[in-house]
């Protein structure tokens, strides 16, 4: 923490960057701080309950974020993949940013919660993260870590839910979407969601219809999600910000392991490696596209 | 009015007793993930958990459903029919919702009667009953002393349950009805009694409440009519998505979109959405210029209409104090943090520094 601090503090002295964004202590936990003064450094923080993904401040859209200059951010491993995704996609140079990485042990999955890591309180995709330190940083910072508890509750509960009929499936889905208030939510808080207009936003014509019946409710999450296809890194925030509890990770996390499987492909930090989604390949190993 | 007792026993018999004469009975009541609850129709009083966590959504919807229909349309060789959808409602009763998520609806009829009459919320406000149940209070974000309420205010119910002693509430009967509602299930109610447990509840939940943040919301309408430009604004909600995670699960928000949808090639719905300030889109104009072009401005909207536009023009803070939009926040914005930095800047009351 000295170390992130001592960093934080020299980069905003010598006027290498603007602002660093990390963590801070709030009224309810860990949450985002926006750090413009050396001496405000002091506040920054870094454990387990740092469970938000700051790259999402990054994205172009964020224009009160921007508008302050030249950004360091702190990343975790996750978060590096995010920031690698905006840097493969054009929405960042990697110049503009100066990445404070992070090694990471895990987090809990939610920042109110204690940072100790056991494995009821360890996050989802924590449980199954292999990386513990990024590769796409400028300055390393902290300890090396522990693997975090493994739990693979949510592999086991798509391997159930893939164990169902297409029926039985569609019916879960369609109670778990029956409680979507199409918000968006979601789309918000996802660092990989950068598109100026949505598509979900668009009145001429409608594309996604913007009332929360099941019609809609589907199109926009099958949207979403198709969306994310080899670009989503797993951060967990959609599943997070949801104000009625849909179990959103699910679905991307399945996307995900698909992807895996027909492209071998995994989203990394390494801002060269195209994703599937946004690569033409004449040696492509499915026929129809070649 | 009056006040009687209600046993728990005699609360299930009532339940049962409504739910058989065809009245829907919204409740807070356990959900899949045994951590939650949520206000929704219950089958039986099993069902209710009364005492259990607050649930993340207040019970706007009820009242103001997320989608509806507000009428059809259908193409015809001489012109466009329209057809109206019904005002009338089948009876409800609210039963053990908050006194933050009840105030709420009775602030909420000021702008919904106000140039218009919103016929479909006073359809439903007409057809339902409201017993709320006084609150322990909930945790650290909890602020409804700060708006001028408490965890035990009657605005907006018709019966107040106040615990007393053993398994049994203090019934305070406001309104005529929920003088009617008792008349009709006279059996269930008995003779009051067990009046000191019931102070003494409602005093150690206001207690527990007040700390959290001691000053006065009501008093900052006029620092922020004055400070619209003010340096607070220009850094206040930079870790803020804009997702309105905080509007869908506040129980005073209420601004909708009007959409048409069309059901096939000559005949269509025209429905209302709930919708956010907090959205981007939310005032962008036709011309593509937008107003409130960054999450600051938006942010600032959200926290003027709450406690400077809305009671200059109804007179109530458009706040009950509930502090879902701290709890449900992906970011931790913290509406009672921004209050205390607020009253601080204006001097009103004596602010904590926050929420800590």
């Amino acid at each position: 923490m000295k170390e992130l601090r001592q960093i934080a503090a020299k980069l905003l002295t010598d006027g290498a960057v603007k602002v660093v964004i990390g963590w801070e202590e709030g009224p309810r936990g860990a949450r985002a701080a926006f750090v413009t003064r050396p001496e405000d450094a002091e506040r920054l923080i870094f454990d387990a309950r740092c469970v938000q993904n700051l790259a999402t401040y990054l994205s172009p859209r964020r224009r009160h974020v921007v508008g302050l200059g030249k950004a360091a951010v702190v990343a975790k491993p996750c978060d590096a993949k995010a920031i690698a995704g905006l840097i493969r996609e054009s929405q960042v140079k990697r110049e503009d940013v100066v990445i404070l990485g992070v090694r990471c042990g895990g987090v809990v999955r939610e920042p109110t919660m204690p940072a100790s890591l056991t494995a009821e309180t360890v996050a989802d995709r924590c449980g199954i993260c292999e990386t513990r330190e990024p590769t796409l940083y400028d300055h390393l910072i902290g300890e090396p870590q522990p693997e975090p508890p493994r739990v693979t509750r949510r592999e086991e509960q798509i391997a159930a839910l893939m164990q169902k009929t297409p029926q039985e499936r569609f019916a879960f889905w369609s109670q778990q979407l029956e409680r979507c208030i199409r918000c968006h939510a979601c789309r918000e808080v996802c660092p990989m969601c950068f598109c100026e207009q949505c598509v979900a936003d668009k009145t001429r014509p409608v594309w996604i219809e913007s009332s929360s019946h099941p019609r809609a409710n589907f199109a926009w999450q099958m949207t979403r999600v198709m969306h994310q296809a080899g670009r989503c890194v797993d951060c967990g925030e959609c599943e997070r910000a949801c104000p009625v509890g849909i179990p959103l990770n699910l679905l991307t996390r399945y996307t995900a392991q698909s992807v895996e499987k027909r492209f071998g492909h995994k989203p990394s930090d390494d801002p060269s490696i195209a994703a599937p989604i946004g690569t033409f390949r004449s040696d492509d190993s499915q026929e129809f596209i070649r | 009015m009056s006040t009687r007792i209600l046993t728990k026993a005699d609360l299930a018999g009532l339940v049962a007793d409504l739910l058989s004469a065809g009245t829907r009975v919204v409740a807070p009541a356990r959900v899949d993930n045994p951590q939650v609850a949520a206000y929704r129709p219950i089958a039986s009083f099993d069902e209710a958990r009364l005492d259990g966590p607050l649930p993340p959504r207040s019970p706007k919807e009820f009242f103001l459903p997320p989608t509806e229909v507000l009428l059809r349309w259908q193409k015809k060789k001489d012109g466009i029919e329209l057809q109206e959808v019904a005002t009338e409602h089948p009876k409800q009763v609210i039963l053990g919702a908050r006194p933050c998520d009840v105030a709420a609806v009775e602030i909420l009829d000021k702008v919904m009667g106000w140039d218009y009459r919103d016929e479909l919320w006073f359809g439903r406000r007409e057809a339902t009953t409201i017993v709320s149940l006084a609150c322990r209070g909930v945790d650290k974000s909890c602020f409804c002393t700060a708006v001028g309420s408490g965890p035990d205010a009657q605005k907006g119910a018709d019966i107040l349950l106040v615990p007393s002693d053993g398994d049994a509430y203090l019934a305070q009967i406001l309104t005529p009805k929920g003088q009617a509602l008792v008349e009709a299930h006279a059996q269930r109610f008995g003779e009051a009694s067990g009046a000191e447990a019931a102070k003494s509840f409602r005093e150690a939940a206001t207690r527990k409440v007040a700390s959290n943040l001691p000053i006065e919301a009501t008093k900052l309408s006029g620092w922020l009519a004055d400070n619209y430009e003010h340096e607070l604004w220009k850094r206040l909600a930079m870790r803020c998505h804009g997702c309105g995670a905080c509007a869908a699960v506040c129980p005073t928000c209420h601004c909708f979109d009007i959409v048409d949808e069309p059901e096939g090639i000559d005949r269509g719905v025209r429905r209302r959405n709930w919708d956010t300030c907090q959205a981007g889109k939310f005032t962008v104009h036709a011309s593509g210029h937008n107003p409130r072009g960054t999450q600051n401005e938006r942010f600032r909207q959200r926290v003027l209409h709450k406690f400077s536009i809305y009671p200059k023009r109804f007179g109530e803070l458009l706040c009950t104090g509930c502090g879902r939009c701290a709890r449900a926040c992906p970011a931790g914005m913290d509406l009672p943090e921004i209050l205390g930095q607020i009253a601080k800047l204006a001097g009103a009351g004596v602010p904590t520094g926050g929420t800590k």
